[in-house]
């Protein structure tokens, strides 16, 4: 796959445009960091456990499976296990059978929102806010892209 | 409501914006008194930080009055004078709890974008693009505050705007890189960078017992603030060989602590300045690290290093090998000002910490493009432009 479409499909990004700002960022990164997996094969990256670390009782973890996760019904196997030096309690999930890029992005987003549920008591939310007129440019589009995925990428 | 935003490199306009909405419950809005310049916005003015969109309101140091709460606010209410912390900090997990505060799991709704560049997303901050959580920012007449309790902080009522006003983030990060650095009784701390962030470590370090402080700059009315108002020592890179009058100046050891607070677009003249300026315009590196390749060198054997100036990416020729073989320990952070402010208040209430002088040039905040161009150009003795939106 030629370079600019790996990068578009990293940050999902559809647009020619959106890949050529792309690629413009890739002197900020190293190879390889901020995807989940770098030399997994995709059965493997598929399988692993996905974990957020939350500050809570482990035992009321336990006891019920929080709501953004519980969304995904039986197509998720969650793992609850404490975590080390005072750090409350790990929460683990992943799909019993192969999924889309797509639906790895769902789970990412799932976990981070019920590590947030439970640590603040709400989901953090950015939009809307104030600002000026956005001007149309390749660049901010394939920023908006970015920002579009951001909950649904990263290493988690 | 009338708002500075980028509007591109180098480009900065007062547009007409909507007004802040409480987003979450733990939100307060603010009608905003003072909101400052601070040399991290000019990484994102010149498009270092290739994370802004156009329209982005800009600005994370600030004072302003509560105007609305959400209902779970429990320690401030409608009337609290307070500053804001730059960084949305929950005050719950685990990085909170260690007062670790901008690297708050739960600030940033954009995690991916930061996980990306550096393996792991820190917090969020307020007006600094979208990788650090899309906030608009206070150089507005109203923001929007998150995570109230944790993030804005009471003035007590003998401290007047701008004194207060530095605490958000010059002073707390000052304090922060002497504190964090180790400074104690006895210590030498050099200190590159003579802005509001550089005076700032200057001055903690000096409060924090520090036997010696020089404070490294060549501009000329930043080193005469440093001489008058924080009583330190002064060397001008201009005109001295910094190295060897630090290694004069400290019996031949070098200081004890350094402290950067100069960041990714250092200045530098000479072969290693071209050599930069071209790298970073190829992009085989973002930053320039000039203050803290000179820190590496000057810093004494076992020393400790922190950079406060913020870095995005790569840089290139970083001394490692004089890290590692000198014993050096280095550190740096974004700001954990939640940990700092209550005390900084204190001690400016007392008289100790003074920070009115930073305020060069206090403008409407019509005049933003006016006041962004001379605190980048350094002109007229701009040391930091205050915005008044209310005013
Ligand atoms: N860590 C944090 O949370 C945090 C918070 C605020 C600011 N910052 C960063 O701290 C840095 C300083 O902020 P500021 O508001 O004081 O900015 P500023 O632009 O007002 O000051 C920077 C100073 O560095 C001097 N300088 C440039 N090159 C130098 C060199 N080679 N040696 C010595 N001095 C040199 C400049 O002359 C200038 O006086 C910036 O990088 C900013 O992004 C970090
Ligand atoms: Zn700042
Ligand atoms: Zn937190």
């Amino acid at each position: 796959m030629p370079l600019p479409k790996i990068l578009a499909r990293a940050a999902g990004l559809a647009t020619e445009a959106g890949s050529g700002a792309l690629q413009q960022l890739q002197h900020l990164r190293l190879p390889g960091v901020g995807q989940s997996s770098v030399t997994d094969d995709p059965d493997t990256a598929a399988r692993r456990w996905r974990a957020v670390t939350v500050l809570a009782d482990l035992e009321q973890l336990r006891a019920e499976t929080p709501e953004p996760l519980a969304r995904f019904g039986d197509r998720l196997e969650v793992r609850v296990t404490p975590a080390p030096g005072g750090r409350g309690a790990e929460l683990a999930a992943r799909f019993r059978s192969p999924v889309t890029e797509e639906e790895l992005g769902e789970l990412r987003s799932a976990l981070r929102e019920a590590k947030q549920r439970i640590e603040t008591g709400e989901v953090l939310r950015n939009e809307p806010q104030p600002h000026g007129h956005r001007k149309q440019t390749p660049q901010g589009e394939a920023l908006d892209g970015m920002v579009e995925r951001a909950p649904k990428e990263g290493v988690l | 409501m009338k708002a500075a935003t980028w509007t591109g490199v180098n480009e900065v306009s007062v547009e007409e914006v909507p007004e802040p909405q409480l987003l979450n419950d733990h939100d307060v809005i603010l009608k905003v008194k003072q909101s400052v310049t601070c040399g991290s916005d000019l990484h994102l003015l010149g498009g270092y930080i290739p994370f802004m969109r156009a329209g982005d309101v800009l600005g994370h140091e600030f004072i302003g009055e509560i105007v609305e709460a959400g209902p779970a606010v429990r320690h401030r209410k409608v009337g609290d004078r307070v500053v804001g912390a730059p960084f949305a900090a929950c005050g719950n997990c685990w990085y909170c709890k260690q007062e670790q505060y901008s690297l708050c799991d739960n600030g940033n709704a954009n995690p991916g974008i930061t996980e990306g560049l550096w393996g792991q997303s820190p917090g969020g901050c307020l007006g600094y693009s979208h990788a650090m959580g899309g906030y608009a920012g206070s150089h507005a007449e109203y923001i929007r505050v998150p995570y109230a309790d944790v993030g804005t902080f009471v003035v007590p009522e003998g401290i007047s705007d701008t004194r207060a006003l530095f605490a958000s983030d010059a002073a707390s990060t000052g304090w922060m890189g002497a504190d964090l650095a180790g400074t104690k009784p006895g210590d030498v701390v050099a200190v590159w960078g003579a802005g509001g962030v550089g005076q700032m470590a200057a001055r903690a370090a000096m409060l924090l017992g520090a036997e010696q402080v020089v404070v490294v700059d060549r501009l000329p009315e930043r080193l005469q603030q440093v001489r008058e108002h924080v009583g330190a020592e002064t060397i001008d890179y201009s005109s001295t060989d910094v190295l060897a009058e630090l290694r004069e100046r400290t019996g031949g050891r070098g200081p004890d602590v350094c402290i950067e607070a100069v960041g990714m677009e250092a200045h530098s003249s000479g072969a290693a300045g071209v050599y930069d300026q071209v790298k970073q315009q190829l992009r085989l590196q973002t930053d320039r690290p000039t203050a803290l390749r000179e820190a590496v060198m000057a810093c004494r054997k076992g020393g400790s290093i922190f950079t406060l100036g913020v870095f995005a990416a790569m840089v290139d020729k970083f001394p490692l090998g004089a890290l590692m073989n000198k014993g050096i320990t280095l550190r740096g952070a974004q700001v954990h000002a939640q940990r700092y402010i209550p005390e900084l208040l204190e001690r400016m209430e007392r008289g100790e910490l003074t920070t009115e002088h930073l305020a060069t040039h206090v403008l409407p905040l019509s005049e933003a493009p006016r006041g962004y161009r001379m605190f980048k150009e350094k002109e007229d003795g701009c040391v930091r432009a205050v915005f008044t939106p209310g005013s």
